[in-house]
């Protein structure tokens, strides 16, 4: 954790010291316009990531977080763009978010239970509905995207409001608050970690395994389904190809920001911390205008280093 | 002619805990040498040494009067040492011939093992110990005895000149034993020694020619079987110590209705165990390693599954079906192995001991520290934790205040009944007395406590009563007075010695 705010730092400095300038001299990655712009660039991984380290705490993963969240952007503009015309914008909207959050969480949920009740391993029961949940959007769709216009409609006032910088960057925030909170207060969390730390004595100890791996789960879906919304006002698009690759974002944001695959150590502050080295180094390549190809090696190079430092610490 | 293989003093440390102190043992060619000893006395310790599986700290290992020095298994192979382990150490994905064939230099192919080079090499080994299956065979289809039997025939197969056996009926039954004593014979004619590692009173006369008896670590004594008798090896393996034990330290024996009846309990593990826990009262446990003493305590809280039996628990009948549902009960168990099974190494002390009953002080599901720490003071008092260390991470504590935070997790819990299965393994003197105070109180205040111990000197002086389990059974009940530690080895060690 504390290493992780470390290379944070550090990156930030480097991304000032290697920042091109404006035409009034001042460095463009300290332009708040810059500095927002990647805070909304990094909020979906980030929202996504932060009930994804719940899942790492307990010694799970979630490879699905990407498909759901396409599910969610196809369910949402489907029922917005279906909405009868006499309906409330209010009204509609609720509606068609309710739909893609209580689809997201649902498919979450059915996640942690069969994790829960039949005892597979995450990794495969994930990835199975990584591949049917993608589908499934697609089936759905029939593997088109759902636009969404520029206009008067319901759909056209959700993108117009949900796009907004501000709305994204609060919500991520006020999730962040949430997840920490809990994560660091709550019997909920405390059992998140102990589940992850060591599962046989939680089950000596009578903890209520199976509902808590259900409840992580649910949540990771619900995130997704959330990002999947925000994604969709963004797009002006329902996408059944939203967010592929999502879910190795989500859980390098979390491995760089100290969380152990094995499960019992994570933290969301660290999470938060690296889910922004991402953006910040994104940005700063991108500012200097570095190619998108260099921009992915440079990231392998990041997650390798953060693990490695960590590890170091570890075993001291 | 100097022996086979000579070990003088050999000493081993595991951490802080010794596992060897200066122990002697001899072989001579084509005998069978049974070792002996408690649990924790060493033996395995020793036969694993022999058979280069671990380095000891000092000590020599002589073979044929040559100094040696195995740096792993394959070199004592090459110096015609085989050892069967006690927890089998083969391959469950791999087939019963490549078991036998793997890291085997009597099998001539290297590079290229070929499945009917395979079979024609370990065929005559597996019929050699009646194990009618074939070579082709997934050793993970196998049962648990038949594995063992695969084992035997890989050691068979090396063409050793010693081989070690550590427990190997631990999972034989019958005429599969039956089979492997009369191996032992053969291997004897042909001139191969033995090193028969066991607690089985009953076998070990049955198939040893000599006996050495280890205790705390250290080689008691070696005996001609002829020369000896169960009595005299029990003594040895006992020691003196058993006279002077203090027993002031355990309370009156306690004339009340049971409050926990265990009635016909049995699965795969337990044959019929049935036994009676009074309010008040601490019931000892005890038993050699595998004979049912942590079964026990997994079947009451419904972590094995039954096959037959009954619970009661204050006159009701009681079926949990998981620790949760015995949690909620009132059964708890502290289980054997606090690193496995117990702690969560990452989390503070706090959060450790405190985790059973955490709910309880978080209205609305947010843990409110005060109301946590209140809670848990007296228990980390009682067990003499330090405040100033409960933030710190669990995994910094000695092993023997991480028992006494394992301790308190079950304790704060406040369990009707209380399973605590070795509370005081690989614990320091200071911690254990704090222990056995602590499990004396909990029992005054109107709980049922099933202590189970590796130390007959520590249920001597806790328990009202001691029950011995030998092989899934009770073998024999002692009201507390009536209890020796002769008595007591004799009943877990020999068959049909109950008292």
């Amino acid at each position: 954790m504390k290493g992780t705010l470390i290379g944070l730092a550090g990156i930030v400095l480097l991304a000032i010291l290697f920042s091109p300038h404006a035409a009034d001299g001042s460095r463009i990655f300290l332009q708040p316009g810059n500095l927002t712009d990647i805070l909304r660039q990094v909020a979906l991984i980030g929202i996504m990531a932060l009930a994804m380290t719940y899942v790492i705490l307990t010694a799970g993963i979630d490879l699905s977080v990407g498909s759901i969240m396409a599910l969610a952007t196809a369910v949402t503009a489907m029922r917005l763009t279906a909405s009868p015309p006499g309906m409330g914008h209010v009204q509609a909207m609720v509606l068609a978010i309710g739909a893609a959050l209580l689809v997201s969480a649902a498919a979450g949920a059915l996640n942690g239970a069969v994790i829960a009740f039949v005892d597979v391993q995450p990794f495969i029961v994930t990835l199975a509905s990584m591949i049917g949940i993608r589908g499934l959007a697609k089936w759905l769709t029939h593997n088109t995207n759902i636009d969404i216009g520029f206009g008067q409609d319901v759909a056209a006032h959700f993108a117009s409001l949900f796009w907004q910088k501000a709305v994204v960057v609060g919500a991520f925030a006020v999730l962040a608050v949430i997840f920490g909170v809990a994560l660091a207060r709550t019997v909920f969390g405390r059992y998140v970690r102990a589940i992850g730390d060591n599962e046989k004595a939680a089950r000596y100890t009578g903890l209520p395994i199976r509902s808590v791996k259900i409840w992580v789960y649910g949540l990771s879906g619900l995130l997704s389904g959330f990002a999947g919304v925000l994604y969709t006002a963004e797009n002006h698009q329902g996408n059944p190809n939203a967010g592929v690759a999502y879910e190795l974002d989500a859980i390098a944001a979390a491995v760089i920001g100290g969380a152990r695959l094995a499960g019992g150590k994570g933290t969301i502050a660290g999470t938060i911390a690296g889910t922004l080295m991402i953006g910040v180094v994104t940005n700063m390549l991108r500012l200097n205008n570095v190619d998108s190809n260099v921009e992915m090696m440079v990231k392998a190079v990041i997650i390798v280093l953060a693990v490695a430092a960590q590890r170091q610490r570890g075993a001291e | 002619m100097p022996a086979l293989i000579e070990a003088a003093g050999i000493t081993k440390r595991y951490g802080g805990a010794w596992a060897l102190r200066n122990a002697a043992f001899s072989l001579e060619r084509g005998e069978v040498h049974a070792l002996v000893g408690e649990n924790g006395a060493g033996k395995s310790t020793l036969a694993k040494i022999a058979a280069g599986v671990v380095a000891p700290d000092s000590g020599t290992l002589r073979i044929d009067g040559r100094e040696v020095r195995f740096s792993n298994p394959l070199e004592a192979q090459r110096a015609g040492i085989a050892i069967i382990f006690q927890e089998l150490d083969l391959f469950p994905q791999l087939t019963v011939g490549e078991n036998i064939v793997v890291r085997n230099l009597r099998f001539g192919e290297r590079w290229l093992a070929r499945p009917r080079a395979i079979e024609r090499f370990s065929a005559p080994f597996l019929e050699a110990v009646g194990l009618p299956v074939s070579p082709r065979r997934l050793l993970s289809r196998l049962s648990i005895g038949q594995m063992q039997l695969v084992a035997i025939a890989r050691a068979l197969s090396l063409e050793a000149r010693t081989i070690v056996m550590d427990e190997p009926t631990s999972s034989l039954f019958g005429d599969a034993a039956e089979r492997l004593f009369g191996l032992i014979g053969e291997l004897k004619r042909r001139g191969v020694a033995v090193v028969y590692v066991s607690h089985k009173m009953d076998e070990i006369f049955r198939v040893a020619g000599r006996i050495t008896v280890l205790r705390d670590g250290e080689t008691v004594g070696t005996r001609a079987m002829a020369e000896t008798d169960m009595n005299e090896i029990v003594r040895m393996m006992v020691g003196r110590s058993g006279v002077g034990v203090e027993t002031s330290a355990a309370g009156s024996v306690v004339a009340a209705p049971p409050m926990f009846e265990v009635i016909g309990l049995a699965n795969r593990k337990l044959k019929s165990v049935s036994f009676t826990v009074a309010r008040g009262e601490v019931l000892g446990i005890a038993g050699l390693v595998g004979a049912g003493r942590s079964e026990l305590g997994r079947a009451l809280v419904g972590l094995d599954r039954l096959e037959g039996g009954t619970l009661r628990l204050n006159g009701k009948p009681v079926h949990p079906r998981s620790s949760r549902q015995a949690m909620r009960l009132g059964i708890a168990l502290l289980p054997e192995d606090r690193k496995l099974e117990g702690l969560m190494m990452q989390m503070p002390i706090l959060e450790n001991g405190s985790l059973a009953v955490v709910g309880r002080f978080a209205p609305a599901g947010f843990v409110q520290g005060s109301r946590e720490l209140a809670a848990m003071r007296p228990w980390f008092d009682a067990l003499a934790l330090r405040a100033s260390e409960w933030q710190a991470p669990v995994s910094a504590l000695s092993g023997g205040n991480q028992q006494k935070v394992l301790l308190a997790r079950f304790l704060a819990a406040d369990p009707q009944v209380l399973y605590l299965d070795d509370p005081s393994r690989g614990v320091d003197i200071g911690a254990k007395s704090d222990i056995h105070r602590i499990i004396r109180e909990f029992a005054a205040r109107g709980r049922a406590v099933i202590l189970v111990s590796s130390e007959l000197t520590e249920l001597l002086a806790c328990s009202d009563r001691i029950l011995v389990l030998r092989e899934g059974r009770v073998a024999a009940s002692f009201d507390r007075g009536a209890a020796t530690e002769e008595k007591i080895m004799a009943a877990a060690t020999i068959a049909g010695a109950a008292a």
